[in-house]
């Protein structure tokens, strides 16, 4: 599998091109034994083609929803999502996700996960086996190719999760909160590895925190998102050159950045504070 | 301390076979109800030594083994069906959820009445007792499989209709197999019941006409027999069930 390098990222040219993703008022809505409970109100932004986005909120804003949605896999809902310019009713192999935990199908082995996608599309086995090897040398984790998920450590387990979205070479890749379950330390390195990574492989990131420094880290531009009903509340664009890495995080620019959003994030907070005191 | 540990286990047994040697020969207990080990092993060198104890061997086996894969087969198949499809659910689980706990023994007097002394009576028992408990664990197996590796298989392009095959028979197959276990387990108690609905050969049958005969060091060597055919099935199983669920 021949890995394309990224064409520079979120430039003037790719703003002209069709968006990758175009999220219109979307808004879902949940029945719950409460009533009705909006998840996400009238949420709209678009991701150019290649551009790594963050959406960083706290927990219950609805953001993984909105991935879901995205993803296919939460319907219905209202409102119009676009990617690459076709509606989306259901998943589909041009989009690829990563959840917060690893999913790995616990009988196959490493290879045989990561080739699963590439089978599904109806590649033959050593073609799909061939994808798998040179995904595992990408992740860095030949030793493991025939290992069985429950000898991995969480991180490794995290990495060929992510090996095995790239299978299919998704345009769009989702991804849920991946490094939340992750101790600081193999966040720190994932994120490394992620950097890295995205510098390599032609594909539009869409990535779920609850982690301002590693939203900032990671994106070309962050969607801050309220508390639930989530609303998106600024877009913050990120002008950290690239390539990047986590030692970024005590940089002048990074924390002039990071003070800007703290900011938004902390008048939201003390809105919703004053508007559940008020009540 | 953990040499201790070994030493006593090992002489457990023998140390047991002494004590019931010599309390059943000190007069104590009455010799006829309470054999002595010695007695025991004679009653069963003859049984052995007459060839009836390979037939009832023969007979036990087959009714377990025929019942246990036939309750088996059905159980995994309807429980995948129930667990998969909740109309399929809705239409057969309160049915077999009410069935479920009735002991297979109760059945004897109905099973007579149905099949007179026929095999079919006798297996009707063994695969009713197996069949429930293979079909629980199946159900609960199949809905119980990690959602998240659905929806990362729907993310991987594996198609609705495939799913089954590809990710929950395999998804369920640690609670299946548990589930066998159990019925391995079952089928040699619902055996017992089997073996009383009349049955002219069998270990439970030659326990029974030793007691009617007051021999009790026969019967106490069916026992006997009883429970090693039944621990030796239980450990074959469990090491085949390790074998079956490879990435445990």
């Amino acid at each position: 599998m021949k890995l394309a390098l990224a064409s520079s990222p979120a430039s003037v040219e790719s703003a002209r091109k069709q968006p990758a993703i175009q999220v219109s008022n979307l808004s879902i809505v949940f029945d719950t034994n409460r009533g009705q409970t909006i998840a996400v109100d009238r949420v709209s932004f678009d991701v150019a083609p290649g551009e790594f986005v963050c959406i960083v909120g706290p927990s219950g804003c609805g953001k993984s929803t909105v991935l879901n949605t995205i993803a296919g896999l939460e319907v219905p809902f209202e409102g119009d999502i676009l990617v690459e310019g076709s509606r989306v009713y259901s998943p589909r192999p041009d989009v690829g996700m990563v959840f917060q935990q690893p999913h790995l199908f616990p009988w196959k082995s490493v290879r045989r996960n990561i080739a699963h996608g590439p089978r599904m599309l109806g590649k033959s086995r050593t073609e799909a086996n061939a994808i798998a090897d040179d995904l595992i040398a990408m992740v860095g984790l030949k030793r493991f190719a025939d290992a069985y998920p429950n000898t991995l450590s969480g991180g490794m387990q995290q990495r060929v999760a992510i090996a095995r979205a790239l299978a299919n070479q998704p345009r769009v890749l989702l991804m849920d909160e991946p490094f939340g379950a992750l101790d600081a330390q193999t966040r720190a390195v994932m994120q490394d590895n992620l950097l890295e990574l995205r510098d390599r492989i032609k594909a539009t990131i869409v990535f779920v925190t609850h982690d301002i420094d590693e939203a900032i880290v990671l994106a070309d531009r962050v969607l801050i998102m309220s508390a639930g009903p989530g609303r998106i509340l600024r877009e913050v664009a990120v002008k950290l050159p690239r390539p990047r890495s986590s030692s970024i995080m005590v940089e002048p620019t990074y924390l002039s950045l990071k003070k800007d959003c703290l900011d938004v994030i902390r008048a939201e907070g003390l809105r919703a504070f004053n508007q559940s005191d008020a009540s | 301390m953990k040499r201790l540990n070994i030493l006593i286990g090992a002489l457990s047994i023998p140390l047991f076979l002494c004590a019931w040697e010599l309390v059943a020969r000190s007069g104590v207990v009455n010799a006829v109800l309470f054999p002595p080990p010695s007695v025991v092993a004679v009653a069963v060198l003859e049984w052995v030594r007459s060839g009836q104890f390979f037939s009832d061997l023969g007979a036990s086996l087959t009714r377990v083994v025929t019942g246990f894969v036939i309750g088996a087969a059905l159980g995994i198949v309807l429980g995948v069906l129930t667990g998969q499809f909740p109309l399929v659910s809705s239409l057969l689980s309160p049915l077999f959820h009410i069935l479920r706990p009735i002991p297979p023994i109760a059945f004897v007097p109905i099973v007579i009445l149905w099949f007179g002394l026929s095999e079919a009576g006798k297996l009707f028992l063994v695969v009713w007792g197996v069949f429930f408990t293979v079909w629980l664990s199946t159900h609960i197996g199949v809905q119980k499989v990690d959602r998240g590796l659905i929806r990362a298989a729907l993310m991987l392009g594996t198609p609705r209709r495939q799913m089954l095959q590809e990710i929950v028979l395999l998804g369920a197959l640690p609670y299946i197999v548990v589930g066998l276990r159990t019925a391995v387990s079952i089928s040699f108690y619902t055996l017992v019941a089997a073996e009383l609905a009349g049955a002219f050969a069998g270990i439970v049958y030659r326990i029974e006409i030793a007691q009617q005969n007051l021999q009790t060091g026969q019967v106490m060597g069916g026992l006997a027999t009883l429970g090693l055919i039944s621990f030796i099935a239980d450990r074959l199983f469990s090491a085949l069930a390790e074998r079956t669920v490879w990435w445990r």
